[in-house]
């Protein structure tokens, strides 16, 4: 995410409220320019990489926190022999990310020995906005570990849709890591990081990275994202700020259908989604338009003024304007409250194929508290959907978010293995 | 495969009828008539610019159109129709005895538009009952080079209706060549049955995207392993691909009767079904590119023909099936974009001499294996070209 242009002020991508407030104050021609806001607008880099998301919580970071520029999913299987080795694998994991996002410096050791931290962030760890989510796969509830009967109700290993041409080596996995954070160095440093710590314990499955545009972000709430399709991709995304509305659709709450430990925890689905963009780029505007059923440029729905424009499905009973197999309104027909889920997804690019066509496309990712009515649902409707002549799922998986960690003493997965509930 | 094709095309089968009669305005309820207000003044013709579609005023009274002759210019136009007679009235522009637009059931004292896209020529206007005296409509060509070239869609009816007897004929084809094939697969004939594959998927190939307008049958006689979750191992894995495996890698016929006699079906089924298809202008215009992303996508790596290695037959029948829509649209490109025309015609002459240097004698071509490197990046630049040009065409030709 380096930007050339500009290396002495890439500075501001994440200013605070304040700071820009402050520097709006300046350059409206308030006074003179101070070295307060000065400093401001020519700040120094640190000021990102500082940037820090708390680990403890009743829920996991990574989730409803806005997400940032950079995004790296790595599936592992799980190698561990026993209980007892599972139980050393998170409660180490839990030690590692809370390091990762915490910041620190790390181990000196005998420099005739391998450092113990790769050095890519320096000799010192920032925080750089980490979280590390970790979910874990239908696979682990089986005889291995004894857990067989704590799986979620809805956990299932992800099967294939009709247009899905799922590669085996891209997807599912015992074990889900979703790291985010400011920049793609500061994930691959806290993915070697956990590779390094557990060689006997996991191994890697597969990983995807992902990205979205800086400046796009700095926006948000004014602007929306891109896709790899060119338009506007989580226009009706929901609202991760509406705690009522997370506990209703993304977060498992107690006394439910599902096992005790589950609570807090939600599931979470990542689909790798290829978009085979030489043909969508010579598509014409007007087809890719109907498709989506949204405007390219403006980002509004089909026959609507604005971006977030809330689509009146009744009055348009016949698809006039946007049509009835249109991806948005398929994806969400506004009905009811069934097939909601809260999307975190990232584009991706990685090379090309044999045909040497463009390998790049949508790293969708999206957490909900029930699998059944969230994703599958949603996905089941958009089964034949005219958008398939131009995207290729092609991996991902189901996995389950475990509950957050409250306080120092606690760890990830501890409800699952020592059935403490919450 | 693209199952959605056979939804969406369904789907938008309505609005393209109405294109083809060409008029997207007639698609609108008659029985809504707008009321637009025009000035008692416009007794005269006027045309006037407005948003690029030129406005022609027409009043009607009972003895017809006030005006004997109206001239306009070539290009969108739209026609405000007031109805100053005693009946409800009926407004049509005729070449011939075609329908090239019509407003039905315009009643008396209202006024409605038409939007029409008009191509130079010599019309009849209907203004009243199809008794009433009819008045001329003279298009002159366009002046301006803004001004759109696309033929009206009604130009496109001929072109569709002998590519509809092309599709015909090649199916007829597809089903003769796969009972051959198939019967030497029942009957255990390996050899033969080698030499019957691809040549029997060449009239497959050369109408694939009409026959994946069928995502059933694409999905049972064209899929690859890929398609499915167990892939090679999947029980759905079925048609001329899991033939291919048979004969190709596993070499041998042991078990694949059924998969044979299946496939024999859907080809007799895929038969019927193009019998009594309706192509429209966006399946046939959009078809010539649809075959070129088809090599671009999985011929050009050798995906497609895995075990057997005839991915050149299938590419070259692709390039044929392209190539023939573009001979049957040849006129009217020429008419529209001539340089765009040059430009396909080279290409396809590009592709076909790479083409042409691994033909066998028999008519055949060497496995994919054997083209070099170069070659395969050679073919890769001008399909992506030829697939770069045909994209134009839908545009070119004005077919939503």
């Amino acid at each position: 995410m380096s930007n050339p242009e500009q290396p002495m002020f890439r500075v501001t991508p994440r200013m605070t409220r304040r700071d820009l407030l402050i520097g709006m104050a300046a350059a409206g021609g308030v006074a003179a320019l101070t070295s307060l806001s000065y400093r401001t607008f020519f700040s120094t880099p640190e000021e990102t990489t500082e940037e820090k998301v708390p680990f403890f919580g009743v829920y996991q970071a990574g989730i409803i926190n806005p997400t940032p520029a950079s995004a790296l999913i790595a599936a592992f299987d799980i190698t561990a022999k026993n209980k007892a080795d599972l139980m050393r694998l998170f409660k180490t994991l839990t030690e590692r990310i809370q390091f990762l996002m915490a910041g620190g410096t790390p181990r000196q050791i005998d420099p005739k020995f391998p450092p113990s931290d790769s050095g890519v962030l320096g000799m010192k760890v920032f925080p750089d906005n980490l979280t590390v989510t970790v979910g874990i796969g239908a696979s682990l509830f089986d005889n291995r570990f004894g857990l067989e009967h704590l799986k979620p109700k809805h956990l299932i290993t992800m099967t294939s849709f009709p247009n899905d041409q799922l590669d085996p080596n891209l997807c599912h996995g015992d074990l889900l890591l979703q790291f985010c954070s400011n920049t793609a160095e500061t994930n691959i440093h806290a993915l070697r990081d956990v590779i390094k710590n557990f060689p006997d314990l996991i191994t890697l499955r597969w990983k995807m990275d992902g990205f979205l545009p800086p400046h796009t972000l700095k926006k948000l709430g004014k602007d929306t994202v891109r896709n790899l399709l060119g338009f506007k991709d989580g226009t009706a995304n929901l609202d991760a700020t509406d705690s009522k509305l997370m506990d209703k659709i993304v977060w498992v709450q107690p006394n439910g259908e599902e096992p005790a430990w589950t609570t807090g925890g939600t599931y979470q689905v990542v689909r790798v989604i290829r978009n085979l963009v030489e043909h969508w780029d010579r598509t014409p505007l007007q087809e890719q338009q109907t498709i989506i059923g949204r405007r390219k440029d403006s980002g509004a729905p089909l026959g609507m003024q604005q971006e977030h424009d809330i689509p009146n499905y009744q009055q348009d009973p016949k698809g006039k304007h946007i049509p009835l197999n249109a991806h948005i309104r398929l994806a969400n027909p506004r009905k009811s409250d069934s097939g909601l889920i809260l999307r975190r997804g990232f584009n991706y690019s990685r090379g090309y194929d044999k045909a040497g066509q463009l390998d790049m496309g949508l790293l969708f990712v999206c957490f909900q508290a029930n699998l059944e009515r969230g994703f599958i649902t949603i996905q089941k409707r958009l089964n034949g959907e005219p958008l398939e002549e131009y995207i290729k799922p092609v991996g991902g998986g189901y996995f389950f978010v475990l509950p957050g960690v409250k306080a120092e003493e606690g760890y990830l997965g501890q409800s699952l293995l020592e059935g403490t509930g919450v | 495969m693209q199952a959605w094709i056979s939804n969406f095309r369904r789907v938008h089968f309505y609005a393209t009828l109405c294109l083809i009669s060409l008029t997207v305005g007639a698609c609108n309820s008659n029985n809504s008539p707008e009321s637009v207000n025009v000035s008692p003044e416009a007794k005269e013709v006027k045309a006037e610019q407005q948003d690029s579609a030129k406005k022609i005023a027409i009043t009607v009274t009972d003895k017809g159109c006030e005006a004997g002759q109206i001239t306009a210019d070539a290009g969108k136009t739209i026609f405000v129709i007031s109805n100053k007679s005693s009946n409800p009235l009926e407004f049509e522009i005729l070449s011939g005895v075609k329908v090239i637009g019509e407003r039905e059931n315009i009643a008396p004292g209202f006024v409605q538009q038409m939007k029409s896209n008009l191509t130079e020529g010599e019309y009849d206007l209907v203004c009243g009952k199809l008794s009433t005296p009819k008045s001329k409509l003279i298009v002159k060509a366009a002046s301006g080079t803004d001004q759109a070239k696309a033929p009206d869609s009604s130009q496109l009816a001929a072109p569709i209706a002998e590519y509809k007897v092309y599709v015909i004929q090649e199916t007829d084809q597809l089903v003769k060549n796969t009972k051959t094939f198939t019967d030497a697969v029942i009957a255990g004939d390996l050899s033969k049955a080698q030499k019957l594959y691809a040549p029997a998927r060449v009239h497959w190939e050369r109408t694939e995207p009409v026959a994946e307008l069928f995502s059933d049958l694409d999905n049972r006689m064209d899929a690859r392993a890929d398609d499915f979750e167990k892939k090679e191992a999947d029980p759905k894995f079925t048609g001329f691909h899991r033939l291919e495996k048979a004969l190709f890698q596993d070499k041998t016929t042991k078990g694949t009767k059924p998969i044979a006699e299946k496939l024999m079906k859907d080809s007799l089924e895929l038969q019927k079904r193009v019998a009594s298809l309706t192509i429209e202008p966006k399946n046939m215009v959009g078809g010539a590119a649809d075959l070129i992303e088809e090599v671009a996508k999985t011929k050009i790596s050798g995906e497609e023909d895995r075990y057997s290695h005839t991915d050149l037959w299938d590419f070259n029948s692709n390039v044929e099936g392209s190539q023939k829509i573009v001979e049957l649209l040849r006129p009217l490109i020429q008419k529209a974009n001539p340089d765009l025309l040059k430009r396909i015609d080279d290409n396809f002459a590009t592709v076909n001499q790479g083409l042409t240097k691994y033909k066998t004698t028999d008519g055949g071509f060497v496995a994919y294996e054997k083209v070099s490197e170069t070659d395969k990046k050679g073919l890769k630049t001008s399909v992506t070209t030829l697939a770069e040009d045909l994209s134009q065409l839908r545009g070119t030709l004005g077919v939503d």
